[in-house]
C-alpha cells in the first residue's frame, strides 16, 4: 500500500492506494503519525483507492484518530467504498468514524 | 451436495506476503464465477482474510516446524464454503469466542466481524490443526 499526503487550506489529505490489511495497518498508523508529528493535526483519510479494508486496518484506523485528538485536531474519512462502508457498519464503528462524500466536505462545517 | 464449480488453494508460511497471495487468489476465484453476487464476494473475502490474518497473527508452533496456513475455497451453486487452516500449531489460547471491545479499541473486533460476514462459522482442532469452518449461503439461493 502506497501513502501520500497533501497539505489543504485547513486540513491535511492522506491518501493511500490498495489494501488496507494487517500488512499495511502499521503503516497507516506509522504515516499518520509522521503527519501529525509535522504539526497538523486536522486530517482526512481519502478512502478512494482504498478497496478494501478489514479488522486490523479498522484498529490502525482508530488509533490514527485517538493520536490526531490527543494532538488536539480530529481525524475524518471521505470517499468510503463498499467494502469499508460494510465493514464499518457491521462493527459499528461508523457512528465513530462519520465518513463524508469526498475529503473537501470532511471539515467544510467548521 | 451440489458440484463444486470453481476453487482455489493455497499452502505456505503463516506469514504476511500469504494474505496478499490469498487476496489476489480470491480476486482470480471472483472472475471465474461472475454469477456470485459482490455482496457476497465481498463478505466472504473479507471473512477469509480475517480468519487467515488470525493465524499468522496468533497461531504459535506446537514443536519445531513453524506454522503453516492454508486456505481452501469452493463455489458451488448457492454456497460458499472456505476452510482456513494453521497447520502445526498449538491449541489457541483461550476461547474463541468473540468480544465487544470498546468503541476506542485498536484490536478484538475481528471473531465478530468473521461471524457477521458468514451464514456459518465453526472452528475445529483435527490432528494438531486448527481450521475455521466458513459458509455463506448465496443471496441468489
Amino acid at each position: 500500500m502506497e501513502f501520500s499526503y497533501g497539505i489543504r487550506e485547513s486540513y491535511t489529505e492522506v491518501k493511500a492506494d490498495g489494501r488496507l490489511n494487517m500488512v499495511a495497518a502499521p503503516k497507516l498508523r506509522e504515516f499518520v503519525s509522521d503527519v501529525i508529528s509535522g504539526g497538523s493535526t486536522r486530517i482526512v483519510v481519502n478512502f478512494e483507492k482504498i478497496a478494501f479494508m478489514d479488522s486490523s486496518g479498522l484498529g490502525a484506523l482508530i488509533g490514527c484518530l485517538k493520536a490526531a485528538r490527543q494532538a488536539g485536531g480530529d481525524l475524518r474519512i471521505a470517499a468510503v467504498q463498499p467494502q469499508v462502508k460494510m465493514v464499518l457498519q457491521l462493527t459499528s464503528m461508523d457512528k465513530v468514524l462519520t465518513a463524508y462524500p469526498t475529503a473537501e466536505e470532511a471539515f467544510s462545517n467548521e | 451436495m451440489s458440484e463444486v464449480i470453481a476453487s482455489r488453494s493455497f499452502r505456505g508460511l503463516a506469514a504476511e506476503d500469504a494474505i496478499e497471495a490469498i487476496h489476489n487468489d480470491l480476486e482470480s476465484l471472483w472472475l471465474d464465477v461472475p454469477f456470485v453476487q459482490d455482496m457476497d464476494q465481498m463478505t466472504f473475502t473479507t471473512a477469509v482474510i480475517e480468519s487467515a490474518s488470525n493465524i499468522v497473527q496468533h497461531a504459535e508452533p506446537a514443536g519445531r516446524e513453524p506454522v503453516e496456513l492454508g486456505v481452501d475455497v469452493t463455489v458451488r451453486p448457492a454456497l460458499l464454503q472456505g476452510r482456513v487452516s494453521a497447520y502445526h500449531a498449538k491449541p489457541p489460547f483461550g476461547t474463541m469466542e468473540p468480544a465487544t471491545p470498546g468503541e476506542d479499541a485498536e484490536s478484538g473486533r475481528g471473531l465478530a466481524l468473521i461471524q457477521a460476514l458468514v451464514t456459518t462459522v465453526s472452528f475445529e482442532r483435527q490432528d494438531g490443526t486448527n481450521i475455521w469452518v466458513l459458509s455463506r449461503t448465496s443471496s441468489q439461493s
